[in-house]
């Protein structure tokens, strides 16, 4: 994708340079009225479930929220919501607040470089999160202030990890270093249960540590660098390094330090659990309200023992809400499931303009193209089913004109409106499909839909004496959007 | 008498977890764990959640029966 990289903006390098840790970016976004306290008192269920459901509506300027004053858990801290509005992930990336979805997308492509890593190492006993080092007695309910997300869930789970794993049978080799948010269920005081699949990247490695009946060893970092959450969800390669990604992506440094059982974590994150898988042992998992908007049931999963924990001087718990959407899960993931799938088929269609893949994880994606022959979207559609993401993913797809903004849903029902002919939709049946999909007949499988909502071209004739309406648009008619925002909300809007 | 709220275990299956204070040191509730079916739960939780007449009988598991075992190893413990 490098052909697409650009150089970062001032205001975005100097963000960069700012933000090294969580609370780094609590703190900005709260300069910039994104991070509220909510410091009346709070009971862990339902308060925090009901808070994050209310703050987390607005999907474009929802502010993060901080609790610190939950009953049973004096002096300690959560934050949930970090990721939960575009406007926390246009400040993230420099950008003021009003930067439109498109505009963050176009950002997060020229981001999209090599795998070059941008990346200080320091000494442990110099790293934050060892200011406190934990070696016996673990207790995870009196270190997290822990709560039930949804109200079926089958335990408290920490949503938002980050969790780093190696290869158990090539552990020294840096690129096969993993780092990807699993779900955890408390299961003790001093184990968890760990969700992944063989399909991850974590689940090879749990496949491989009890094939080879190696001891398999991880670190689960809690409130890290904002930029980690957005890369540790995003699928790279087997053999790269989120931590390259989430660093080229800010365009400077994030510092890493080892932890006690030698991966790499992050230096300033605010706490790192340290854990062995426990082989051959499977656990009651779930239910866990997941991002489909339902829940996945009860299994039996990997489960793992905590060996140590490491965490800075009054740790901040950040967690995630995650349900029905809209939720922060689709604010942190959405930006970066669209953009590979962009990077994918520009490869071979450079007519493909954008591609929205926000909803469900990309369950419903919408693609804007410019039509080069009568039906050519439809190839498109089709290219789109064979990328990566698409394969299990892509279950319904719209695609529009270059003229038409995919982010803008107006726009997009517009095109639905005007330019779909019901005989004109694609299904193609019994096609692979990840196995939470709420609507399957059968788990793992299922049918796919192309709605074709680009507009008609010869051969075709329908349709062909209408004319388009061309209001004004592009830069300047944004700029006049956005300065009638200022006179209508002040300068901050 | 405690039972699990999601499997009807028996007490002898549930362990007291944890209890939470306030800054003062009183008790402010008590986190539980069913050995049965995993189930975890806080007594302060709304009743849809820890009480098992009141919570959707959907959600109810019956630990003898066999549930999807992920990655299933070659090996158990």
């Amino acid at each position: 994708m490098t052909e697409n990289k650009k150089p970062l903006s001032d205001r975005a390098k100097e963000v960069g340079k700012r933000i090294g840790s969580l609370r780094d970016f609590l703190e900005f976004l709260e300069e910039n009225g994104q991070c509220i306290t909510w410091s009346d008192d709070v009971l862990p269920e339902p308060d925090i479930r009901n808070i994050a459901v209310a703050a987390g509506r607005d999907s474009m300027n929802g502010p993060a929220v901080i609790f610190n004053n939950m009953a049973g858990y004096p002096g300690k801290k959560l934050v949930i919501g970090v990721h939960g509005s575009f406007t926390n992930l246009a400040l993230l990336l420099g950008h003021p607040k009003g930067t439109t979805i498109k505009e963050l997308f176009y950002d997060i492509i020229s981001r999209w470089g090599d795998d070059k890593p941008l990346l200080d190492f320091i000494e442990p006993d110099e790293a934050p999160v060892n200011e406190n080092r934990i070696t016996e007695n673990f207790n995870l309910y009196d270190l997290l202030p822990l709560y039930r997300i949804n109200e079926y869930d089958g335990g408290f789970y920490i949503g938002k990890a980050n969790v780093v794993s190696r290869d158990p049978t090539d552990p020294d080799n840096f690129g096969k270093q993993n780092v990807g948010i699993y779900r955890i269920q408390v299961q003790a005081p001093g184990e968890f249960t760990l969700l992944s699949i063989p399909a991850h990247d974590m689940g090879r490695h749990i496949m491989a540590a009890e094939k080879n009946n190696v001891p398999l060893k991880i670190s689960v970092m809690l409130g890290n660098h904002p930029a980690m959450c957005m890369f540790a969800a995003t699928p790279v390669g087997y053999e790269e390094s989120e931590f390259a990604y989430a660093s080229q992506m800010m365009g400077s440094p994030l510092r890493l330090t080892k932890s006690g059982n030698g991966m790499d974590i992050l230096a300033d994150s605010e706490i790192v659990i340290e854990a062995e898988l426990m082989n051959g042992v499977r656990t009651f998992e779930g239910p866990f309200g997941e991002f489909p908007g339902s829940y996945s049931g009860v299994r039996k999963i990997p489960r793992f023992k905590v060996t140590a924990i490491s965490h800075r001087n009054d740790p901040i718990f950040e967690n995630i809400y995650i349900g029905r959407g809209w939720t922060e899960h689709d604010t942190l993931i959405g930006l970066n499931t669209s953009a590979p799938i962009y990077a994918q088929l520009k490869k071979d269609f450079p007519e493909v303009v954008a591609v929205n893949a926000l909803y469900q994880h990309g369950l419903t994606g919408v693609i804007s193209v410019k039509n080069r022959f009568a039906g050519f979207a439809k190839s498109v559609a089709m290219r789109a089913l064979g990328t990566p993401h698409g394969t299990m993913y892509l279950k319904n797809l719209i695609m529009v004109d270059d003229d038409v903004d995919p982010f803008d849903l107006n726009e997009v029902m517009w095109a639905l409106s005007t330019r779909t002919r019901a005989d004109d939709t694609i299904v193609i049946p019994n096609m692979p499909l990840i196995p939470i999909d709420p609507a399957a007949e059968i788990a793992g499988k299922g049918h796919r839909l192309i709605i074709d909502a680009t507009s008609f071209m010869p051969p075709d004739k329908l349709g062909s004496d209408s004319k388009i309406v061309t209001p004004p648009a592009g830069p300047e008619i944004d700029e006049i959007a956005k300065m009638i925002q200022v006179l209508q909300n002040g300068e901050n809007s | 008498m405690i039972s699990c709220p999601r499997c009807q275990a028996a007490q002898d299956k549930i362990r007291n977890e944890h209890q939470g204070h306030d800054a003062q040191g009183d008790l402010v509730w008590t986190i539980y764990h069913c050995n049965a079916c995993e189930f975890t739960w806080r007594d302060s939780e709304p009743a849809t959640s820890i009480d098992y007449d009141t919570r959707e009988a959907f959600f109810r598991v019956d630990p003898e029966k066999p549930y999807p075992v992920i990655m299933p190893p070659a090996q158990y413990k």
